[in-house]
């Protein structure tokens, strides 16, 4: 179950001809792998498209009454190696996964995808995790696209176009034997929008009507197979490309009337650059354009044709490629040179060499491209210098002040995370045995590497902490560390990691946060399940929904021959130091694992709260617990704080008028996770903390109990205020 | 227009709000936004164009999906600092645009991590929304949402169309909301008590003038004979200290006797003396708030007797927000150590124990992490117990030692003000430093040890010249604030 319910937005996957559909750009783009045909889909979720398998995931009754296959797949890899279904029938077939890490995770079965070719349409749907909000290293999907000879499709930002090309891409790829690239940026897959649907198609070959098995034996990837393939990708699947996609139209031409001029770029930048040249007032907002535009919606392969019959008009013409290396304009150097035309291309020369291309960067750009070279006519309404001056409206001093009063807001865990108590352990445990070497992982574990924790020094890729500690142990003071995800685990912890450091004799230690979800993802099931744990103050629970076919870790673990396995809560913090301690300086040879068990929170509460609202309102006795802090015997150190990071514990200023530092408190978001109290214990902090469990419908006992207490206490109660004896 | 939200603020929510009023006035409305998960990725910026269908005709206009600077026209944001964002990124300009934020702060972990004060400074914020922006509206819409159990999207949503910058009426709106799944009702009701709070031209533009000094502290009438003494002796002092003076001698009576607030006067008379007035006699100042506090360290009667007190029920009722007649259970967590058994005990038998390995392990035994449930009888008995041993607390093993570090610092204070008066005020404010429990007031003591141990050395050896500045004390004070692990500290002091 994931964080975000698509439940009643995929409803909108049944729309028909001619219905307007308005919803979110991976929604339309659902629909139009529906629209298309498709007989299977699969991917691994991933920011940005974590939003794509929960619509599919939520949408299987839809699929299953049109026969489309479905599948979480385990990785990108598996999600990839899917794709083989179109090699040789004619299935068409959708996958989807973060690029570009997910690429390169697919990457071996991606590469012999597109060597043996395919029959049925096959395509990638690549959420391009670029930018803004990216949560990866900066690398372009293009790369692969150009090595393995895919193409990669990357249409105008709006519904009708996304839309159309989905359903292109799959003639496209069947008429040149190639699986494509989607490209999905991150704001396209949020952007809101419409477009005139059109019916589902039911696959041709599903498991209601199925093929005939039938054996290509030249497609297999072997020699003498592979030297055959490659020719092909040449001299055939590449011309024919090129012809489907100049015949079809898919790149677009938007004329204007200062002709010695011109802009490429690509479709997802289309809508930036009309902004841009509508601020100059050279466009209207209906995309009129007065500098001419040559729109990739089709990035890779590049239509030499289509280049050399925009640009050879022109005496200047700007390329708006985002991301490096500027593939692009190589290649279109390469064309233009070759056919002799000497019009200048301008790209990276003009425009930034790394980074995204936002409204403001494109701005700039086409102004300094314009004003560069000055052409009849053409008025700027913005110079350079007031584009730029739009991003510095401060002045020095007030820029100070300002820099000075905003906070930075890292990312952090949630309230009531589960990991918190764990890196409270281990930071505890790291001030008595000395600065530890982490090897970290992917996944909200990797937040660990923030403050308050400062925990883990590298990150080498999902599932990848372990094999990543595997040079550095030997060189290290202390047992190396290692710790993964659950998700991260089935992805490829358990082979690349568990597997080769039990087959290497590795003597160190791995932690496996088992919170029950792909968490960061968005907390998509995974093969194991967590077991729900009694939390110290969360007294209402229930047994998860179990699922008979799960797959435990720690069975896992010692199939693939671990023997030193220990299972603790994250939330009980004195036990996990002490685990910790253990894995550390036992002298009994071999990996040691510890599964660090809580149910992820965020999830815990969707599920727990509706519980506990119904069975107030049915007037049962149910407890809710929170935490408070006596603003009195808190001095203000926030020592707490620094050893948790909770979001609900916060501070506000101190009641004493004596004191100046604000003092700690725990506002109304708290969960009642009882970490704060654990730190209380086993960290030895102040005796501010208390825990108060709210009664709702108390049952006599708890009354008649409640009234004797208060009376006799109001007896013994006799302090005086001391303003009173003054 | 941009909307910036925190993670759970209802962001998202928002925008589907405003995406439907735009849909029921024909307009077009399209958004985007960098989706972070939840909590987990702190700001969420949603971006958001609108177009009237009308104007469009045929064609659909092609929006931008990047806020660009220079070219929003309403920036909201649900919480201050998160408004200086918006200004730094450049998405606010004086031309353009409508600045509608809530005025409450939702703190930074930078600024809850500090040790000492970290909080950044919220008014100088307004002061730039104001005068970087073509309208700035603001007041704290997290408690208006909380007066009206909503959430602050349908205050914010309220802000906006209160602030007549799209072409919206306000029924259009009243009808969105009363059609969406959740809480209607709430959420109407926050959405029109902002709607007319922010209609009020007063709160367009606040004054953010900073707020005046207090006039003239009058101390109030003494109810007892000793309490008037007490006053009058006090106001023998300068009148700026008067205040201070006064929640110090209150908070000194509270905690032991009428005595001990003469102590803490006697005390401060031999810093007054020499206070030689620089800052609005802010040595005295200093030492007064701080030898307050530190005389009223906090030890096991401490604790108890705040933890019986009989207003602390009701503020633990009001903060957890429970019903009224509900029943509450209020579990107190414990680590009491054989340090602070013995700080409690007899100077005698304290020494003893804490020289016995056998009775400090059988403490230990007993002690460990504690949840006392203050609700129950026993445990209200035994702490009330507890409280009332503060009547024997000065010939505590606590008191003493924490007396004689008194005494130091004062005579630290002494000594570096026959000389330096700013010297001797930076040393009276590392009183600031004495807080925590634990490791961590066992550190921070250690360290103004080292720094009263830093004039001390030098005022032994009579060679006054090389006393420590008021730069190189202010910097070891900083260095003490600066971290739990004591590092910077020890390299100031090296250095």
């Amino acid at each position: 179950m994931a964080e975000r319910s698509f439940k009643s937005e995929v409803l909108k996957l049944r729309a028909s001809q001619g219905d307007v559909f308005k919803g979110e750009g991976i929604l339309a783009v659902t629909k139009a792998l529906l629209q298309s045909g498709v007989s299977y889909v699969g991917g691994y979720q991933g920011s940005p498209i974590s939003h794509l398998m929960d619509v599919l995931n939520d949408a299987r009754d839809i699929l299953q009454e049109l026969g489309v296959h479905f599948e979480s797949s385990g990785s990108e890899a598996t999600a990839a190696a899917m794709l083989s279904a179109s090699i040789n029938y004619p299935l068409r077939g959708a996958v989807t996964w973060k690029s570009v890490v997910g690429t390169n995770v697919a990457a071996d079965a991606l590469s012999n995808l597109a060597s043996s070719g395919v029959t049925g349409g096959a395509m990638v749907i690549v959420g391009e995790d670029y930018g803004e909000g990216s949560s990866i290293m900066q690398e372009r999907t293009y790369a692969f696209a150009m090595k393995a000879q895919m193409w990669l499709l990357d249409p105008r930002p709006n519904l009708t176009s996304m839309v159309a090309m989905v359903e292109q891409g799959f003639r496209l790829s069947e008429a040149s034997s190639t699986p494509v690239f989607y490209m999905m940026r991150i704001r396209e897959c949020h952007v809101t929008g419409e477009f005139i649907a059109g019916d589902n198609v039911a696959p041709t070959y599903s498991n209601l009507n199925k093929v005939q098995p039938k054996r290509e034996a030249e497609k297999i990837i072997l020699p003498p197979n592979v030297y055959d393939q490659e020719q092909e990708k040449v001299a055939s699947r590449w011309p024919a490309a090129v012809q489907y996609i100049s015949d079809n139209l898919l790149n677009e031409f938007f004329p204007g009337k200062y002709d010695e001029v011109g802009i490429i770029t690509c479709g997802g930048s289309y809508n930036t650059v009309i902004r841009a040249l509508e601020r100059q007032g050279l466009a209207d907002c209906f995309g009129h354009t007065d500098v001419p535009i040559y729109v990739l919606n089709v990035a890779y392969p590049l239509i030499p044709e289509e280049v050399i019959r925009f640009c050879e008009s022109k005496k200047q013409v700007l390329l708006i490629e985002e991301g490096q290396p500027e593939y692009i304009e190589h290649s279109m150097f390469s064309i233009l040179r070759k056919a002799d035309i000497d019009t200048r291309l301008y790209g990276k020369e003009i425009l930034p060499g790394a980074g995204e291309y936002t409204g403001q960067v494109t701005l700039l750009g086409i102004t300094e491209f314009l004003e560069r070279f000055p052409v009849e006519g053409l008025n700027l309404r913005l110079t350079s210098k007031e584009v730029r001056d739009f991003q510095e409206v401060l002045v020095a001093e007030d820029s100070q002040l300002l820099t000075r009063n905003v906070p930075p807001r890292p990312s952090g865990l949630c309230t009531g995370c589960p990991e918190r108590p764990m890196f409270s352990a281990i930071k505890q445990v790291q001030k008595d045995l000395g600065e530890f070497h982490i090897s970290s992982d992917i996944g909200c574990h990797s937040f660990a590497t923030l403050a308050p924790f400062n925990l883990g020094n590298t990150i080498m890729g999902y599932g990848l902490s372990l094999a990543s500690s595997s040079s550095i142990r030997t060189t290290l003071p202390h047992k190396a560390i290692s710790i993964m995800g659950d998700g991260g685990f089935w992805h490829n912890g358990l082979t690349s990691g568990v597997t080769s450091a039990v087959f290497n004799n590795h003597d160190g230690v791995l932690i496996i946060v088992n919170n029950g979800y792909s968490a960061a993802t968005g907390g998509q099931d995974i093969p194991s399940l967590v077991q729900p744990n009694r939390l110290i103050a969360t007294t209402m629970d229930t047994d998860k929904a179990g699922r008979p076919d799960q797959q435990p870790i720690d069975e896992a673990c010692r199939g693939a021959g671990v023997k030193w396995v220990r299972t603790v809560s994250t939330y009980s913090i004195d036990k996990m130091k002490a685990t910790l301690r253990e894995a550390l300086t036992t002298a009994e040879p071999g990996l040691k694992v510890i599964i660090a068990e809580g149910e992820c929170m965020l999830n815990r509460q969707r599920r727990i709260r509706p519980l506990i609202k119904n069975s107030i309102n049915n007037g049962r006795r149910t407890v809710r617990s929170r935490f408070v802090i006596d603003n009195e015997t808190c001095t203000g150190d926030h020592a707490c704080i620094r050893l948790s990071g909770c979001p609900s514990l916060t501070i506000k200023p101190n009641p004493d008028p004596l004191r100046e530092d604000p003092v700690s408190y725990v506002d109304n978001s708290c969960v009642g996770c009882g970490v704060c109290g654990e730190n209380v214990h086993s960290a030895v902090l102040c005796p501010s903390f208390s825990r108060v469990d709210l009664i709702y419908n108390p049952s006599a006992w708890d009354r008649f109990i409640a009234r004797v207490r208060r009376r006799v206490i109001s007896w013994m109660q006799d302090d005086k205020l001391a303003a009173n004896s003054l | 227009m941009i909307a910036a939200a925190l993670g759970g603020e209802g962001g998202g929510v928002f925008t589907n709000w405003v995406i439907d009023v735009a849909e029921a006035n024909n307009w077009l409305c399209q958004t985007t936004s960098l989706a972070g998960v939840a909590q987990r990725t702190g700001a969420t910026i949603y971006y958001l164009e609108l177009y009237p269908r009308a104007a469009a005709g045929n064609e659909l206009p092609v929006l931008s999906l990047f806020p660009a600077q220079g070219d929003i026209d309403i920036t909201i944001t649900s919480e201050i600092a998160e408004a200086g964002r918006m200004i730094d990124r450049g998405f606010v300009s004086k031309d353009k645009t409508t600045l509608i934020s809530s005025s409450h702060r939702v703190y930074g972990i930078s600024e809850k991590s500090d040790i000492g004060d970290g909080t950044i400074d919220a008014t100088a914020l307004l002061d730039l929304a104001d005068r970087y922006s073509k309208q700035f509206i603001h007041y704290d819409m997290e408690q208006l949402a909380s007066a009206h159990q909503s959430v602050i999207s349908s205050v914010m949503l309220g802000a906006l169309a209160a602030s007549d910058t799209l072409p919206f009426d306000r029924s259009s709106y009243e009808q969105v909301i009363r059609g969406s799944e959740q809480s209607g009702e709430s959420n109407l009701s926050a959405f029109n008590a902002s709607f007319e709070r922010a209609g009020k031209p007063a709160s367009m533009v606040e004054s953010f003038d900073p707020a005046k000094p207090d006039a003239e502290f009058i101390f109030p009438d003494a109810k007892t004979d000793q309490g008037k003494a007490l006053f009058t002796l006090a106001r023998a002092y300068e009148p700026c200290l008067h205040e201070i003076l006064y929640h110090g001698i209150t908070k000194l009576v509270d905690y032991q006797d009428i005595d001990y607030a003469r102590q803490y006067l006697d005390h401060l008379q031999s810093i007054a003396t020499i206070d030689n007035g620089n800052s609005n006699f802010q040595l005295s100042r200093h030492v007064a708030r701080y030898l307050a506090l530190w005389m009223c360290y906090e030890d096991i009667p401490r604790v108890a007797q705040l933890k019986t007190r009989t207003a602390r029920g009701d503020s633990i009722r009001k903060e957890v927000r429970a019903e009224d007649q509900q029943i509450l259970y209020v579990a107190e967590f414990f680590r009491p150590r054989v340090e602070e058994v013995c700080a409690m005990l007899p100077v005698g038998l304290a020494s003893a124990i804490s020289n016995s390995r056998i009775m400090v392990s059988l403490i230990n035994f007993f002690m460990g992490g504690r949840k006392l449930r203050t609700d129950t009888v026993s445990i209200f008995a035994l702490l009330t117990l507890l409280a009332k041993m503060r009547r024997f607390r000065r010939g505590s093993l606590g008191y003493q030692h924490e007396h004689r570090l008194i005494s130091h610092w004062l005579d630290a204070v002494r000594v570096l003000a026959a000389h330096d008066q700013e010297a001797a005020v930076e040393l009276a404010s590392c009183g600031r430093l004495i807080k925590g429990y634990g490791d961590t007031r066992y550190r921070t003591t250690q360290q103004i040890l080292k720094i009263i141990q830093r004039v001390q050395n030098v005022a032994d050896t009579k060679t006054d010249t090389s006393l420590p500045s008021a730069t190189e004390l202010a910097r070891l004070r900083d260095a003490a604030f600066a971290g739990d692990d004591n590092v910077a500290f020890e390299e100031a002091l090296e250095a």
